[in-house]
């Protein structure tokens, strides 16, 4: 045998060497596939069709709308590039972004915004709940190919907001005339940073980045969604790597060490929007009275619960919003812990000890069933007993609450993704609104229908404020806490920047 | 015995009717689908939500809103979706082959093991090998099986990274799932397997083919479980109906795609389409299955048919 190598085997050994050098070398943050976890299929991805934030984790990154709000809640431009508030609020003239074009290629211009909105606020719109949002539009008028004037009913101070929200996400006209509405639900085309590749209901829905974007182009090569709604099972799929990243509200709070622990993972969090409270019923029972209600909120030790139960991923709140919400006054302190007062109050409105209360919570939520067996502890160390009764979440939101059949407590959560108290206190405290059945107050409704359509920001947070003062005066709810959005990552993704609302536009994104 | 099979027919068809009946009127008891379909609006108005419930065709009356669900599974178009308006028939179309195969698998598995494992306990009557398989039996009978889905999915997904943990892909992903309910299944079976094989090992004729000197191999499968055959098929049968009806559990753990998954979801939205066909659908192949196993049964057993 010879010991030097013929000519073939040094050719042969010679591209081998080649070839797996070049797979060594070949690039680290080249693009690259991202597979996000999200627990709920919204089943339609048009814009118009629903308010499950699980929407926006995946049409974030598909549509633009005129202006846009990211996770810092600055509003900017986006499809529009400026506008002009005109005749008292009535009317807006919007200046289109030139160059910008639809997935299937087709242009955006004013004709599309006006589609759009026709659309939104007709047949199409009535057939969802998005249309109630947008009722203060009254037409959009095309001027010329980059100008649009909205046409208002009357000052809407939020619309700018508004824009930037699912049902004004900007569709394509000839894409949806050409292949009807019922296509464009499952197959949707928008201007976005990643257009779409396929999806298959109940399990996943797959986008890969569009080159024609307007903006910073995506550095990921494909953008994956898979539908889990398992909590444990979501986790699971993360340590082994079969997703790279977990979404809120999937994560809960006992699963929180196990993603520390992990080498591999990330928890990424921030404060979010969602806030709990547990709500009195003022027409009945004990807490009728408003000291009792007062003493009731005093013997609980809410920061205690934050740091124990939560394990530091709440802030306690003051008034039932978070502290991104418009309307969120810093300065404002929630009732302090203070047991020894409690008594006290609860000796002067007569109450013995050993006097009960119900407590309706809802079933499907573990992590509130542990906050409120907490509370419940608090209210017996000043002599109330509580009872804990957990409720079908559907039963308690749509029959129970709405008809006045609670008991002395209920959980009142809200998502406050418009991040806008206006939203929430309207709905939580003015007369004759489903979470509001025991109480009428026209001081309370008068305030409320009062900062609707101011448009001078300034003098609507104050009056804002003052609302959430008042309803903390009257004590209408025991506000507990805000839970922060919980992300997991693995240490792979680069960049991720946690959205408080799910709306995360993944063009920065990038994957080792 | 036309009579018959007519007799047991009309009997299913009663059974199937009062079922769409009884789903039909039941989700209709518990909450308006227009609040599920607004939830996280701001400021819905009763007049909106009446507008999405038109949208929906609830405000038909009742018969007529049954009447053309009903037309809808004869003529298999079964509406849409509440939940983005996604066509039913797309969903089921995926969801039913994913439940079924995985029915099939978990079936497959517990007959694979519990056949064998039953015929030595009943050879090895009250011996060692018996007892030790009755007690496996019984745990495997105790398990809770989301538990012990849990407990794998630890092992083999997070620890060895051997399968994937969720999901419907390939064939690796049919393994964790189908064990899971094969346990259950087998724990079952064992005994069933075990019970059949000790009274067919007690007939003359088996005293025969020993005595003939056939291998005891030969003794215990060609000739014995040829005799169980019968009862083991027909309870097997039954059993892949209520599989059905259990397997919800396992697909939520592992995140199937199937049947389960489907009615979970439908219930918790309140999607009269998607549950009501789900339900149907079902019910359909329960029934069916167990008509088809009573005319096997009278076929085989003339006693079964003068009743």
């Amino acid at each position: 045998m010879s010991s030097t190598m013929s000519f073939k085997q040094v050719t042969v050994s010679a591209l081998g060497l080649l070839l797996v050098s070049g797979a060594l070398a070949s690039p680290v943050f080249a693009d690259g596939t991202l597979t996000v976890s999200s627990p709920q299929d919204p089943g339609s991805w048009d814009p118009v069709d629903t308010f499950l934030i699980n929407w926006a984790s995946v049409g974030t990154n598909l549509f633009d709308g005129l202006t846009y709000r990211g996770p810092d809640m600055k509003l900017v431009p986006a499809l529009a590039t400026s506008w002009d508030v005109l005749d008292d609020g009535t009317r807006i003239r919007f200046t289109l972004r030139e160059g910008v074009t639809f997935h299937d290629g087709e242009p955006f211009n004013a004709e599309a915004v006006k589609f759009t909105f026709d659309r939104l606020l007709g047949e199409e719109g009535a057939k969802g709940p998005q249309q109630s949002n947008y009722t203060a539009i009254e037409s959009v008028e095309v001027i010329d190919d980059n100008t649009v004037d909205f046409h208002l009913k009357a000052p809407d101070p939020v619309l700018l907001t508004k824009l930037a929200g699912y049902g004004a996400m900007i569709v394509p006209p000839q894409y949806i005339e050409e292949h009807g509405e019922e296509y464009f639900n499952t197959h949707p085309v928008g201007t976005g940073p990643f257009q779409f590749v396929s999806y298959e209901p109940k399990v996943s829905i797959k986008l890969k980045a569009y080159d024609g974007f307007w903006g910073d182009g995506p550095k990921l090569s494909e953008l994956d969604y898979r539908f889990i709604s398992e909590p444990s099972t979501a986790v699971a799929e993360l340590q082994s790597g079969g997703v790279d990243v977990v979404i809120p509200p999937t994560i809960p709070i006992a699963m929180i060490p196990t993603i520390e622990d992990d080498d591999n993972l990330d928890l990424v969090t921030t404060s979010g929007p969602t806030v709990y409270a547990l709500r009195f019923n003022t027409a009945e029972g004990i807490t009728a009275d408003e000291r009792v209600r007062k003493a009731l909120i005093m013997a609980v030790d809410r920061d205690a619960i934050v740091n124990e139960i939560l394990g530091g991923q709440a802030q306690v709140i003051a008034s039932f919003q978070g502290e991104r919400s418009f309307g969120f006054d810093p300065d404002m302190e929630p009732l302090p812990y203070a047991p020894d007062k409690a008594k006290q109050l609860l000796e002067e409105a007569g109450i013995t000890p050993g006097a009960q209360v119900q407590i309706d919570i809802r079933g499907n939520d573990a992590t509130f069933a542990e906050v409120t067996q907490a509370v419940s502890a608090y209210l017996s160390m000043v002599g109330i007993t509580a009872s804990i009764h957990p409720v079908e979440t559907n039963t308690l939101l749509n029959d129970i609450i709405p008809q006045g059949k609670t008991g002395a407590m209920f959980q009142q959560s809200w998502g406050g993704w418009t991040f806008d108290f206006d939203n929430t206190a309207y709905a939580m405290y003015h007369s004759g609104q489903k979470w509001n059945p025991y109480d009428s107050d026209p001081k309370m409704d008068e305030l409320l229908e009062s900062q609707r359509s101011l448009t001078d920001p300034a003098e609507r947070e104050r009056i804002l404020q003052e609302i959430a003062q008042y309803a903390a005066d009257r004590a209408l709810e025991m506000p507990l806490y805000s839970l922060n959005a919980i992300y997991g990552v693995n240490k792979r993704v680069k960049h991720f920047e946690p959205a408080p609302d799910n709306r995360m536009r993944l063009n920065e994104v990038e994957v080792e | 015995m036309i009579g018959f099979i007519v007799k047991r027919f009309a009997q299913a068809v009663f059974v199937v009717i009062a079922v769409s009946l009884i789903v039909a009127v039941a989700i209709r008891m518990t909450g308006d689908p227009a609040l599920m379909i607004a939830q996280g609006a701001a400021n819905i108005t009763e007049a909106d939500l009446d507008r999405i419930r038109e949208g929906l065709g609830l405000n038909q009356p009742f018969l007529v809103q049954y009447l053309n669900s009903l037309r809808g599974l004869v003529t298999w178009d079964l509406g849409n979706s509440f939940v983005g308006g996604t066509p039913v028939n797309l969903l089921v179309d995926k969801a039913l082959p994913a439940t079924l195969s995985l029915a099939f698998a978990s079936m497959f598995v517990s007959i694979v093991v519990s056949i064998p494992l039953g015929i030595r306990a009943a050879v090895a009557r009250g011996r060692g090998s018996d007892q030790l398989i009755r007690i496996f039996s019984l745990l495997g009978l105790s398990f809770p099986n989301f538990w012990l889905a849990t407990m794998l999915v630890l092992l083999f997904s997070i620890t060895l990274k051997w399968l994937p943990p969720s999901g419907m892909s390939g064939f690796a992903s049919f393994i964790m799932p189908a064990v899971t309910m094969g346990v259950i299944l087998t724990a079952t079976n064992v005994r069933l397997v075990r019970t059949t094989m000790l009274d067919t090992l007690n007939s003359q004729y088996i005293m025969v083919a020993r005595a003939k000197g056939l291998s005891e191999r030969k003794v215990l499968y060609k000739h014995a479980l040829r005799n169980c055959a019968i009862p083991l098929i027909t309870y097997f049968g039954l059993q892949f109906g209520g599989l059905l009806g259990g397997i919800v559990v396992i697909e939520r753990v592992f995140n199937w795609p199937g049947m389960g998954t489907l009615a979970f979801d439908a219930v918790a939205a309140r999607d009269y389409p998607v549950l009501q066909s789900v339900i149907m659908i079902l019910a359909l192949l329960i029934v069916g299955i167990n008509l088809l196993v009573d005319i096997a049964y009278g076929i085989v057993d003339p006693r079964i048919r003068t009743k």
